[in-house]
């Protein structure tokens, strides 16, 4: 059972992160880790292997030098190889343009499963896993909280989330299923994992290796393009809400529904 | 004629979504502005009413009714749409940031080549008559206006709630199109074995979207009954302040606070507590914020985005009722 | 010059980090609180291997660079001195000399096991009237036959009245004082070897501190740990830089420990209508603590660095420790302040880090003992 993970750096959730003057760019604090649910997505990726008992789990994410930290945690968690999509053409693009590098990474790689994050707290879209499926020809089921593989039938059986309940689909091998909080709880990397990582060598693919022209890559190749960013409103006092108790409720659920938009 | 605004009707269990009215609503303002017809896309079985519905909201609706369409299935979801959008081209393609929405428009977008925003707080048309749509970036953190100049149609999905719905103007004079449901079963590869309909198991306070947390105020173990009724009514957790939980009223494990537990949910109700800096420390972070405290001058209220001065034995029944009305509706 | 970590250690550091952040801070308070050795964490975290960080891979461990090891005595202090303490006990002194002279079959019995967490290991040299002046050790071994008979009282062990074995100094000829000094392994179960009190500290609680005591002790030959008598000391001082600089990265996790609850606080506690971290006064604090903590910072792997090139570094170590305690010291101080009367509360955290930090003075010698061997380095013999 071969199993990619696609993985992610982003910034922690405590990061600072402000908006430069203008609204040109955004500023990150320099805190950064794996995003979460990809962390769950390699651990899922480790527990098919060690079931299955055989095959690999390579590591692949799309980015600069700071990357490869992502890579490197997959690696120290178990994962056997790191697959780094590195040229400056490929940074700053949206979902779409990232998801087709990948894929174009993917497609020359042996694999049966492809297992990724719900989404990533930078972007927080989900979208590039449903994408790389869909550029692969394969299907995808996402936000999956149980797995099952069977390796003899070539399937997988998989319970998803969706509001008010769940749902039980199946699906053949190859899949990419993206990971919700409660599939399983990541170990801790041991320092085995970690001496690993940090000698484990990084497969670098450049544009020329992915067969991509420049034009279909990062900002060049991107369908969408950010106008600007701006911080969103500040936290305005508290509003309290005035009169009678029955009128005062009524009036607390029309706010919470209609302004703050939260129910 | 100029291509249309759709808006994907999604509907659960022969109803259509609140968040699909939402933004028909938008959508018509949208189409208007543009200058071209809104459209509604509904997929399901037995939908025939809801077409019906949807006439009063668009001009056109184009339907897909059929057994195959009765649980979501994307293989099946997926051919339907992107062979009518190929055809019908619009330009832009809106849909609720919902489980299945998610799931779906990633890949529509892949398969027409073109770009899609998740999760937008707001839509607009700005220069070119491009669609303009703002999305939360680092967990909301900042906001990036985003827009999609080269592919059609411009998909944005949009968080449940960001519009009003729109008032019913009475006649239906939309168009009903029932489209034929023909598709490639070898392009079928999911198959849905089963739905469950389940009440989300009670969530860990770290991990629970909507937290009620009660503190002293609410005198006795017993009364948090009160909390638990409204907890149940908005599928949330109940936690506690450290001076609840060192009374034995509530367990350690509900402690929120900088010695219990740090949490940052979508909403936050503070009852019967006054916002020792050790409990402001573990929640502060949560994105709006409810107090209800008889003391105005609670500290509380300094962290809060909503407060009632109130006393909380005569407020949450009420509350609890209210919300159950509200949500109900749907 | 070049003053960055490798990306190996800036990825260790980063892990071992989000590690500590897992599993360690989350039990700080309770450890401190309970003042008991906390097992269950215990084996869950040996379990990952990192015990075995400065040791070489045949018996289990990572032959790291110095620096890495800082980083890692760093960041687990950082999380909880009192499980740090004794990690580090296991990781360093406990083992040092059972790695350096100790049989194979010793290795096997103490050092693998210690490395993976399942014995415990110290080490021995503070007496009730004997500390910095080890010339006083009044713990005796005596030759015996093919063994050696020990007999003393051992006070301040860390790690003490849970450990599996230990490692002793004592006397061989009392005539020679330090020339006397030798180290002699004993393990739980040797007939005259027992725990006596334990002692109830003010922080670092959660490591279990107390007395040894020696009653004729009869260990085989092989115990004497070194190449030849006498040289006791000679071996101490072949750590000794190493453990001073590991007590300035000790001192540098408590600091950082007490820095980011004030900084957190700072941010969060409104008073006269702002975040306190709006007035001149507080942000002028943090200005302060972060330079000093960041010149200690570099002092103290400046140090490690010059161990891993070789290079002596005597004086270094000595004044890396001098300078973090005594920046941690002001950090820990700072951050109670910052916390205002709620840094008076055993609810708030930095109350723990205001006690822990007091260790730091004393741990491998009193600051007094090491400021009079700066000087004494400095001045020169006149």
């Amino acid at each position: 059972m071969n199993i990619v993970v696609l993985v992610k750096q982003v910034p922690d959730s405590e990061a600072m992160v402000q908006v430069r003057e203008g609204g040109s760019a955004v500023e990150v604090e320099d805190k950064y880790t794996l995003n979460f649910f990809d962390s769950l997505a390699v651990e899922e990726a480790l527990r098919i292997k060690e079931q299955v008992g055989s095959g690999k789990v390579t590591v692949v994410t799309l980015g600069t030098q700071k990357s490869v930290e992502a890579l490197r945690t997959g690696v120290a968690m178990g994962a056997d190889e790191a697959v780094l999509l590195d040229d400056p053409a490929l940074i700053g693009g949206d979902e779409y343009v990232t998801a087709k590098a990948l894929a174009q990474a993917i497609k020359n790689m042996e694999y049966d499963l492809i297992l990724c994050g719900r989404e990533a707290f930078d972007d927080s879209s989900g979208a590039v896993g449903p994408l790389v499926a869909e550029f692969l020809g394969i299907p995808h089921i996402t936000v999956a909280v149980k797995i099952e593989v069977s390796s003899e039938q070539r399937t997988v059986t998989v319970e998803r989330e969706v509001e008010g309940g769940k749902e039980i689909l199946k699906a053949p091998l190859p899949v990419l299923l993206s990971a919700q909080k409660g599939l399983n709880e990541p170990r801790v990397p041991p320092i085995t994992g970690v001496m690993k990582a940090m000698r484990t060598e990084i497969k670098r693919l450049d544009l020329a290796a992915l067969d991509l022209p420049a034009t279909e890559a990062g900002v060049a190749g991107a369908k969408q393009e950010v106008l600007r960013y701006h911080r969103p409103p500040e936290r305005p006092p508290v509003k309290i809400v005035e009169g009678e108790v029955p009128d005062a409720v009524r009036e607390l659920v029309k706010l919470l529904k209609e302004e703050a938009k939260v129910i | 004629m100029s291509a249309e605004v759709w808006v994907f009707a999604e509907q659960r269990d022969g109803k259509l979504r609140k968040v699909t009215l939402e933004l028909l609503g938008k959508g018509r303002e949208l189409a208007d502005k543009l200058g071209v017809k809104l459209a509604a896309l509904l997929l399901g079985s037995g939908v025939s009413d809801l077409a019906g519905e949807l006439t009063s909201y668009a001009d056109n609706v184009y339907q897909w009714d059929d057994p195959l369409l009765e649980r979501y299935n994307s293989d099946i979801y997926l051919q339907l749409i992107s062979h009518l959008a190929g055809k019908e081209t619009p330009q832009i393609l809106l849909a609720g940031a919902t489980f299945l929405a998610k799931d779906l428009f990633p890949r529509l977008a892949g398969r027409l080549d073109t770009g899609i925003a998740v999760d937008c707080l707001n839509l607009a048309i700005g220069d070119d008559n491009l669609l303009v749509a703002t999305k939360p970036l680092f967990g909301g953190k900042v906001l990036a206006d985003v827009v999609c100049r080269k592919g059609r149609p411009q998909i944005a999905l949009v968080r449940p709630n960001t519009f009003p719905p729109p008032s019913l103007s009475g006649a239906s004079k939309g168009e009903v199109h029932k489209l034929e449901v023909s598709i490639d079963p070898d392009q079928v590869k999911l198959e849905v074995l089963e739905v469950v309909r389940a009440a989300k198991e009670r969530l860990d306070l770290t991990e629970a979207e909507i937290i009620v947390t009660g503190g002293r105020g609410l005198k006795e173990p017993k009364n948090f009954r009160l909390l638990e009724d409204l907890a149940d009514v908005l599928g949330a957790t109940v936690g506690a302040t450290r001076a609840v939980v060192d009374s034995g009223w509530r367990p350690q494990d509900d402690q929120v606070g900088k010695s219990g537990k740090t949490v940052s949910p979508k909403l936050y109700f503070a009852i019967g507590l006054s916002g020792a800096i050790h409990h402001i420390m573990g929640m502060d972070t949560s994105n709006v914020v409810v107090a209800i405290n008889k003391d105005p001058r609670a500290p509380i209220f300094q962290y809060a985005d909503y407060g009632i001065v109130g006393d909380l034995f005569e407020v949450l029944p009420l509350l609890t009722e209210e919300l159950k009305r509200e949500l109900a509706k749907g | 010059m070049d003053f960055r970590f490798s990306e190996e250690q800036e990825f260790f550091r980063k892990t071992i980090a989000e590690i500590v952040d897992k599993m360690i801070v989350p039990k700080a308070a309770e450890i401190d609180e309970k003042d008991e050795f906390p097992w269950e964490l215990w084996k869950e975290f040996s379990k990952l291997g990192y015990l075995g960080l400065r040791y070489p891979e045949e018996y289990g461990g990572m032959n790291a660079d110095k620096v890495t090891t800082m980083i890692f005595y760093e960041e687990i202090t950082r999380g909880s001195v009192g499980f740090a303490q004794s990690v580090i006990m296991n990781m360093l002194m406990g083992t040092y000399f059972i790695h350096r002279f100790g049989t194979e079959e010793m290795k096997k019995r103490c050092l693998i096991p210690a490395i993976r967490g399942e014995k415990i290991a110290t080490i021995c040299f503070t007496e009730d009237q004997s500390g910095s002046d080890l010339a006083a050790t009044r713990t005796t071994a005596v030759r015996d036959g093919d063994g050696w008979v020990i007999n003393g009282t051992k006070m301040w062990i860390t790690n003490g009245p849970i450990c599996d074995f230990c490692t002793v100094l004592a006397s061989t000829d009392p005539s020679k004082g330090l020339k006397g000094l030798n180290f002699f392994l004993v393990e739980k179960g040797t007939p005259g070897f027992s725990t006596g009190q334990v002692l109830n500290k003010l922080g670092c609680r959660g490591t279990l501190t107390g007395e040894l005591i020696f009653d004729n002790v009869r260990v085989p030959a092989e115990n004497f740990l070194g190449d030849e008598l006498g040289k006791g000391v000679v071996y101490v001082g072949d750590i000794l830089d190493e453990v001073r600089i590991m007590t300035a990265a000790m001192a540098l996790g408590i600091a950082r420990a007490a820095y980011d609850e004030a900084l957190e606080f700072a941010r969060k506690r409104v008073a006269f209508g702002n975040p306190i971290g709006r007035y001149q006064l507080i942000r002028a604090k943090f200005a302060e603590m972060t330079a000093e903590m960041q010149a200690a910072r570099l002092l103290m792997y400046h140090a490690a660095w010059m161990l891993d090139q070789g290079i002596p570094c005597r004086k270094e170590a000595a004044m890396a420790k001098l300078y973090a305690t005594e920046v941690c010291q002001k950090v820990v101080d700072e951050a109670t302040r910052i916390y205002g009367a709620n840094g008076f509360a055993y609810e708030y955290a930095p109350q723990r880090h205001f006690r822990d930090a007091r260790f730091v003075l004393y741990g491998g010698g009193t600051q007094e003992v090491l400021k009079d061997f700066i000087g004494r380095l400095i001045i020169g013999k006149i």
